[in-house]
């Protein structure tokens, strides 16, 4: 057999209620194109992009918008024919501010490209081919934190990738965009990874999926074992919240340990999304730009639950409406998961390359305590996966004392939000720990 | 040896000078603020009493003694305690111009810690040898430096929490300072000397 | 002769013995005390203790250095500026320049000010915000739940710093109490949206608006938002004391505003007269 257990148990996580039979067996549905798209230049980690279409532009789908600045940064695809209404400046699911291009789309197919130079035989192309496709195709970490795909498969030469680790865990709750596309889509799935093993030059390869989710390792182990893969094996690991975090399955799986403020690449690991897997595989074989992705729109407050793929820049209204509707009794709106996604002030905002879900939530979902002082219960210490002392953390961060958080490593967190989950206070640890992490980031180097 | 040994846990646990015999409480709450300061003043107290024990007692026995002064004791150790706290403040001005300044006016005041004076008179008193008052002053002082490292450690934790208005600042420390001698309370007993 | 001396002094043979012991337990202290400042000697300029004294003791660090001491040093070893002590003002300038006999020109008296009027009932908010009361806390949440991104957020970190209590949370907004301000810029720097200025004292006629955005997206949020009507510019415009920068019109406080009329004519009242308003 191709399943491996999980060898090591990491220290901390919580059990959060999942919620995962709202969506897991809605089978993925495409959203219908909306008329006006809200694409934002701010879909990945590091510096935006330029848009290079002006106002009254007429684009067609898979055009060039905006380009990539920088290194560590992306460029954007028109996910629709259309004209560029404008360009103006609007509110990202962060809250931050992010400058979007309108467009206005018309809904013909007439104008599409597709794929320029699609090849089945991507075996032949070398890897700088490959990973030129990815970079140009936009490709970025979909997991969340959207890190440009181009940079991570480029690690510094004196680092060698040995195993690469597809992450399928989908830890968070309710969300089930990465699980629909492993039953969809398994062999999208193994060619992505096939691909990147080409381009690192790696030889073992894990799909990491949590033991709620059975019908997928069944799945794509048999996949494997029917065409004959033996370098790519399925690893299943007990479900609990974080062990979709990088460094935490990474010891799950390996037993290696990131070093403090170190990568991956430093124990000679690369992880990668199971979505970002696929956007490989369609920027490579299709050649085709990611300029749409799953979402898992779910939550009591929504009529019916579903995994919805949808453009980038839709408006969440769009993709509400799509799903029956909200009901009356929604009282919040969360942006990707439960524990680490952004609450929304309007519905207005859109969807990007990081977005795994749209939650509506009803009251009995979701927490609104008025936070005590800390009890030291040790709670915690005892739940937080990266063997930080948060009680400790968050009382010198409301002494505004940053420098002894940051010698108790604040800038490890992660903001899992593991810590405040279990606080019987209601403490808003990982909101002391953001403000001390962005003073801290402020201070210039020493 | 082994009374050396006692004479340790004595000075270090059981007669701990701050917190079971009440002397040296100045600095002990004075700079028990910052762990770092309140390691240096620890390091500087070590220093002085260390020395201070060896000096006090060389003049105890070859000065005062064969001219039948012991009456100037007090006079004669304030002066070699202070000229010490002197020196003392001399190097580290040099050395740890940082530490200097944060120790401020406390640095001089342990001319007049009582704890030195008490650790040399009492070393008289019990008429210990040369060695056994060396080891006497570097143990009580050891035990002044733990008092003040723990207490500081709990003063830095109350800081940064929130008691109730009335309590905040001094009044906190000091009782925690009265909590934190009666859990070395349960020290008395253990050994005799 | 000896013999009688002897037998005068020989009841007080004690007391000269004491003190000849003490004084030379003395004695030899002073001499080890001398080696030892002799090896371990500091060249020490006392005129930094002395600069020191003169200086507040508030160790704001308005004036850019680590403290009061710090500064002392800077002005007596590396001829730093003697103007730099904001809550000294003008009389401490001119006393270090007396004491140290240089010449030196006072520092114009400077005093914070909030450039923002969203107060609970002028500004809306996006959403109900719950987490901690600050700031730089909120501002990372979505932007602070104020509908303006660019208004004062009202969670009072400015006061916190402050420390002479200058600050005070009036409405959801910060106002500063300019008689107790020692411009010392604490508030400035704590400020995550840079609403807070140091401003001359003698100009009283302020815009208290920073919101860059045009005038329909300021009306939306804010009814007290500078809408970019322009109207103060033009009604300024020979002593050119009122400028736009881009949708928002603000004062050049190099000069004086002269035609007051502006206070009265901005359509969103928010240029005030602190002569007037207070």
């Amino acid at each position: 057999m191709n399943i491996l257990k999980a060898k090591f148990k990491i220290h901390g996580g919580v059990h959060p209620k999942y919620r995962k039979e709202l969506a897991r067996d809605e089978e993925t549905k495409r959203l219908p194109l909306p008329d006006i798209l809200r694409i934002s230049t701010t879909q990945h980690l590091g510096a935006p992009s330029k848009p290079v279409v002006k106002k009254g532009d007429y684009v067609k789908k898979y055009q060039l918008l905006a380009e990539a600045a920088g290194f560590i940064s992306a460029p954007v695809h028109s996910p629709a024919s259309g004209t560029i209404k404008d360009i103006v400046t609007g509110t990202g699911a962060s809250g931050a501010p992010v400058t979007e291009i309108i467009l206005e789309t018309n809904n013909t197919s007439d104008a599409e490209l597709t794929g320029v130079y699609p090849t089945d035989e991507w075996q032949k192309l070398s890897p700088e081919t490959i990973l030129n496709r990815i970079r140009e195709a936009g490709v970025v970490g979909a997991g969340g934190a959207g890190f440009p795909t181009y940079v991570k498969l480029s690690p510094p030469p004196d680092k060698k990738i040995e195993t690469l680790i597809i992450n399928g865990a989908e830890c968070e709750p309710y969300l089930t965009a990465d699980y629909r596309l492993m039953l969809e889509h398994p062999e999208c799935l193994i060619a992505g990874i096939q691909i990147i093993c080409k381009v690192l030059n790696v030889t073992e390869a894990y799909i990491a999926i949590e033991d709620n989710k059975p019908e997928a390792i069944e799945l794509l182990s048999k996949y494997l074992e029917d065409k004959k893969i033996e370098n790519i094996k399925v690893s299943t690991l007990p479900t609990y919240y974080p062990q979709g975090a990088e460094k935490q399955q990474i010891y799950s799986i390996t037993g290696r340990e990131v070093p403090s403020g170190g990568l991956p690449a430093d124990v000679g690991v690369l992880v990668e999304n199971t979505g970002t897997t696929v956007a490989i595989y369609n920027a490579v074989i299709k050649d085709l730009p990611f300029i749409e992705r799953t979402t898992t729109v779910s939550g009591y407050g929504i009529e019916t639950p579903s995994n919805v793929i949808a453009p980038i820049g839709t408006p969440y209204q769009e993709l509400i409406d799509f799903c029956g509707g909200a009901k009356d009794d929604v009282k919040k709106i969360i942006s990707g998961g439960p524990m680490m996604g952004f609450a929304q002030a309007t519905a207005e905002t859109t969807t990007t390359k990081t977005t795994s879900g749209l939650l509506l939530l009803t009251a009995k979902e979701i927490s609104q305590f008025e936070s005590s002082p800390c009890i030291s219960c040790g709670r915690c210490i005892a739940a937080c996966p990266m063997n930080l002392m948060p009680a400790e953390l968050s009382q010198f961060c409301e002494a505004e004392d940053f420098e002894s958080a940051a010698a108790n490593r604040v800038m490890d967190c992660m903001e899992c939000g593991c810590c405040a989950f279990s606080c019987p206070a209601h403490r808003p640890l990982v909101q002391h720990f953001r403000t001390a992490k962005a003073f801290l980031r402020a201070q210039p180097k020493k | 040896m082994v009374k050396l040994i006692l004479i340790v846990i004595s000075a270090v646990l059981v007669n701990n000078f701050v917190l079971s015999r009440f002397l040296g409480i100045c600095p002990f709450l004075g700079v028990s603020k910052k762990t770092s300061t309140a390691l240096g003043m620890s390091g500087a107290v070590v220093f002085v009493m260390t020395l201070a024990a060896a000096v006090t007692w060389l003049v105890q026995t070859y000065v005062l003694k064969p001219l039948d002064i012991g009456y100037m004791q007090t006079i004669a150790f304030i002066l070699i305690i202070a000229s010490l706290v002197q020196l003392v403040e001399i190097i580290l001005k040099k050395f740890l111009p940082s530490l200097h300044a944060a120790l401020g006016i406390f640095l001089p005041l342990i001319t007049t810690n009582c704890a030195v004076l008490g650790m040399a008179v009492l070393a008289i008193q019990k008429n210990f040898t040369f060695v056994e008052t060396v080891v006497f002053g570097f143990a009580s002082s050891l035990g002044f430096a733990l008092a003040l490292v723990l207490f500081t450690g709990l003063r830095e934790k109350i800081d940064r929490s929130n008691p109730p208005k009335a309590f905040k600042g001094v009044a906190i420390a000091l009782i925690t300072a009265a909590l934190l001698s009666m859990a070395f309370m349960g020290f008395s007993g253990l050994v005799k000397i | 002769m000896i013999e009688t001396v002897l037998t005068i002094i020989e009841p007080y043979l004690p007391i000269i013995k004491t003190v000849f012991a003490i004084t030379c337990i003395g004695f030899g202290c002073s001499f080890a005390l001398a080696i030892a400042a002799k090896f371990f000697e500091v060249k020490d300029d006392p005129r930094i203790g002395e600069v020191n004294e003169l200086l507040p003791g508030a160790n704001c660090g308005a004036c850019g250095y680590a403290g009061c001491m710090d500064y002392a040093k800077a002005v007596v070893m590396d001829d730093a500026e003697l103007n730099r002590c904001a809550p000294g003002g003008a009389d401490l300038t001119a006393t270090l320049a007396e004491y140290l006999g240089k010449t030196a020109e006072a520092a114009e008296k400077q005093v914070a000010i909030v450039l923002c009027m969203g107060t609970n009932d002028a500004a809306k908010c996006r959403f109900e915000y719950n987490g901690i009361a600050d700031c730089r806390a909120a501002h990372l949440v979505g932007g602070g739940d104020k509908a303006c991104t660019y208004g004062c957020l009202g969670y009072s970190s400015c006061a916190t710093v402050c420390p002479t209590q200058a600050i005070e949370m009036v409405d959801g907004v910060a106002k500063v109490h300019p008689e107790l301000c020692i411009s010392c810029g604490k508030c400035v720097t704590a400020c995550p949206r840079n609403l807070i200025k140091l401003v001359p004292e003698k100009n009283t006629v302020h815009i208290l608006c920073s919101s860059n955005d045009k005038g329909p997206i300021v009306r939306k949020v804010c009814t007290k938002g500078c809408i970019g009507c322009t109207m103060c510019v033009k009604l300024t415009k020979e002593e050119e004391s009122v400028f736009m920068d881009g949708f928002l019109a603000k004062i050049d406080y190099s000069k004086e505003v002269q035609n007051k009329v502006i206070v009265e004519k901005c359509p969103p009242k928010c240029i005030i007269d602190t002569t007037i308003n207070n």
